[in-house]
């Protein structure tokens, strides 16, 4: 019994023996082969595909197209893909198809919003789309994450032709493009015109002392704008990213006491969780700020006492400064790991072309960002148009996306709510306006 | 005198009754409340985020109609469906996971035994999504982060771990008397037979348990749903589509969505709870006869 057992167990031994050098034995001879096949495999393909790039987008300028099959995979919101919406995706790349007889591609669509790119795109940029729609305030991130290509030649040129100044400048990081611009991003005022009349929405004193306005004031997206209003800046001119941000000083504790006091002021009501929103549907709120994807709810709350327009100015130490809201724009991004960029890159400047925006703008009211569509008389007779337009032109900054600007929006929020609770009141503005600035160029994650 | 007693012992009784009662209704009506308003919320007519009352002003279905029939931005039915497929299987596959690790767990003597338990502790300590970049780089090497093969990687994703949280299950398993086992094997069954024969039929509730909490994990899921979906809206499981609804853009219209869609959630894991509550209810009173 004993021995019929020992000379199991030896047998199941050698056997788990032979099983285990078996498989060492295949592991040592067929995997660095697998492996340098694939490595090299994978390095003929990318220098061929490159060199394939490069070559096409010489050619294309010749209208000279080789033949591509190939499958093109495209991100963006889902509105752009709803049928009841238009399909404005879908009937824009079968356009492109058709305008590129010697290329055969099929598209697979995806969904990911704007906003949403920098996790999306970040999370694994190999399997990410060839061509996605992004926020330009994740700009940073897509380029640390290299999920995002430098634009050139023809394309970069269109870019910088068809657009204003500060919209190439939004999508610009250290000189290069990284992407083709179709809208911009911001918010401003919407108002109730049987509250307010046009001269008084230029001022926000005005307005307070009159009638209700709703402000979101611990969103850090909207406070920046009444320092900005009295000389604060961030980063300098929005890039210099050694300058900080200074909020400090006497022009800031300036605008904290302003702000202090318009809490404390009956007709200020926060607006928190669409309870501005709320509040014009009722008519307890008069104005709100919000941008244009609140357009149509508003429309349909104020029906014809619909009022859009800039920012107002407010009244700091006897003086009227204009508040300034962050802007940016939304861009068409190539993934740089792509398969075939030059199809992508000619997919994405096709998609933020003057008719891809005016089809955009016509079934989505996507305000356009091409400077000849914005000569156009339908789209200026649009006060949506010009509200968000004006907005970006006269009365904002550009969004800074150097990286250290990832360290203002939670203290901002903080401060927005000390004030709300009264933590911080005229009294004491000077010395918590300091300590608010210091929190801002304070990094909270190193 | 003992009529009196009896009648002082009943009022003191009655008062500490009502005391406790109170305070238990009151403690209900503080956890109910919140479903409450999700409730009426979904049946809310105004739109937006945001109201002024408790009691919505108009009553109205359109929430509900408007969930399952507008499918171009938010597929919210086939977002439904894809969760239920992936929770049934889910609940089958981790069911048999869970119950058959408790099971040797509880019953089989083995050296690993201990090691395996205090292993599944520690492993326990940890969050899950802690790994989820690591599990979807693995199932992005195995080719199944693409396309359809989505709904096998969440379900495998749902199912993998459960062999670790045995503890409830064999908690049960070990109140179940070894004599049973012994006089079974005497019969002539073999350990695998013990398992189904025996244990499985004395074990209901916990076997309610078991597929109750598994039928639940990809409904509640979302960290490791969204990173493996990415930008496949087809294969979208409802947290995703519920927490898209909250995004700034759809907020304002689709709020009220929202709490139906929370409703609804709900459903089919109430008519599986339904459905075993008669399980749960004999397996608690039967256990053992002599």
């Amino acid at each position: 019994m004993k021995k019929k057992k020992v000379l199991s167990l030896l047998l199941a031994t050698a056997m788990a023996a032979t099983c285990l050098t078996a498989c060492g034995g295949n592991d040592t001879t067929t995997e660095p082969e697998t492996e340098t096949t694939e490595e090299t495999g994978e390095e003929t393909t990318e220098e061929t595909t490159e060199e394939a790039g490069e070559e096409t987008t010489e050619e294309t300028t010749a209208a000279d197209e080789e033949e591509i099959t190939a499958t093109i995979k495209v991100w963006s919101p889902s509105e752009d893909q709803s049928a009841e919406n238009g399909n404005w995706l879908g009937t824009m790349c079968d356009a492109f198809n058709e305008a590129h007889p010697n290329w055969n591609l099929t598209f697979e669509y995806g969904v990911c919003a704007e906003a949403d790119a920098k996790t999306q795109v970040g999370q694994d940029p190999t399997a990410a789309a060839d061509v996605y729609f992004y926020a330009n305030d994740q700009l940073t991130d897509l380029i640390a994450a290299n999920g995002i290509a430098k634009l050139g030649g023809e394309t970069e040129n269109y870019v910088k032709e068809t657009n204003s100044q500060a919209i190439v400048d939004s999508v610009t990081v250290d000189g290069a493009v990284y992407g083709v611009p179709f809208t911009t991003n911001t918010w401003f005022m919407y108002y109730d015109k049987s509250a307010f009349t046009e001269d008084e929405v230029k001022n926000l004193d005005t307005m307070l002392a009159k009638d209700k306005v709703s402000f979101p004031l611990n969103n850090s997206w909207y406070i920046a704008s009444f320092y900005v209003a009295n000389g604060c800046t961030l980063f300098g001119d929005g890039t210099d990213e050694a300058a900080g941000i200074d909020f400090g000083g006497d022009k800031g504790a300036a605008v904290t006491t302003y702000l202090a006091n318009m809490v404390a002021n009956p007709n200020f009501v926060n607006d928190k969780d669409g309870s501005g929103l709320a509040g014009l549907r009722d008519g307890s709120v008069k104005a709100m700020f919000s941008g244009s994807w609140d357009y149509a709810a508003v429309k349909e709350a104020l029906g014809d006492n619909f009022g859009v327009t800039v920012l107002p100015s407010i009244t700091i130490n006897g003086e009227a400064k204009q508040m300034k809201s962050f802007a940016g724009s939304k861009a068409i991004g190539v993934n740089p790991n792509s398969q075939y960029p030059q199809v992508a890159v000619a997919l994405a400047k096709f998609l933020g072309s003057a008719d891809a925006q005016q089809s955009h703008y016509d079934l989505r009211s996507i305000v356009p960002c091409n400077t000849e569509l914005l000569a156009q008389e339908a789209v200026q007779a649009d006060a949506l148009v010009v509200a968000q337009n004006a907005t970006f032109d006269t009365t904002s900054i550009l969004q800074p996306f150097v990286s250290k600007m990832g360290n203002y929006w939670t203290p901002a929020e903080n401060f927005g709510n000390s004030l709300l609770n009264g933590e911080v009141t005229a009294d004491n503005a000077a010395e918590m306006t300091e300590s608010f600035n210091t929190s801002l160029n304070t990094s909270a994650v190193e | 005198m003992k009529k009196k007693e009896t009648a002082s012992a009943k009022t003191r009784r009655f008062i500490s009754n009502t005391i406790v009662h109170v305070s238990l209704a009151v403690l209900a009506i503080i956890w109910l409340f919140p479903i409450f308003w999700v409730v009426l919320t979904s049946f809310r007519g105004e739109k937006g985020s945001y109201v002024s009352s408790f009691f919505p002003k108009t009553y109205t279905l359109d929430n509900y109609k408007r969930l399952f029939t507008d499918t171009s931005i938010l597929n919210f039915p086939q977002m439904f469906m894809n969760t239920l497929i992936i929770a049934c299987f889910c609940a089958v596959i981790s069911s048999i996971f869970v119950l058959s690790v408790s099971y040797c767990m509880s019953r089989l003597r083995f050296k690993m035994r201990k090691a395996y338990m205090n292993m599944a502790m520690i492993l326990g300590l940890f969050p899950g999504f802690m790994s989820m970049v690591a599990v979807y780089y693995i199932l992005k090497a195995i080719g199944l982060s693409e396309g359809s093969l989505i709904r096998l990687s969440l379900i495998l994703v749902y199912t993998g771990g459960t062999g670790l949280s045995f503890q409830i299950a064999k908690g049960f398993f070990d109140t179940v008397p070894k004599a049973l086992d012994e006089a079974a094997f005497l019969d002539g069954c073999n350990k695998f037979q013990v398992f189904t024969k025996v244990t499985i039929p004395l074990s209901k509730p916990i076997i309610v348990y078991t597929i109750l909490t598994s039928f639940m994990a990809p409904w509640l899921d979302f960290i490791f749903a969204k990173v493996i979906c990415r930008a496949d809206a087809k294969y979208y499981t409802v947290s995703i589509g519920l927490w898209r609804m909250l995004e700034k853009e759809y907020i304002d219209s689709w709020y009220t969505c929202f709490a139906a869609g929370a409703v609804c959630v709900s459903i089919p894991i109430a008519i599986l709870f339904v459905c075993m509550q008669n399980c749960y209810v004999e397996g608690m009173a039967g256990a053992v006869k002599g």
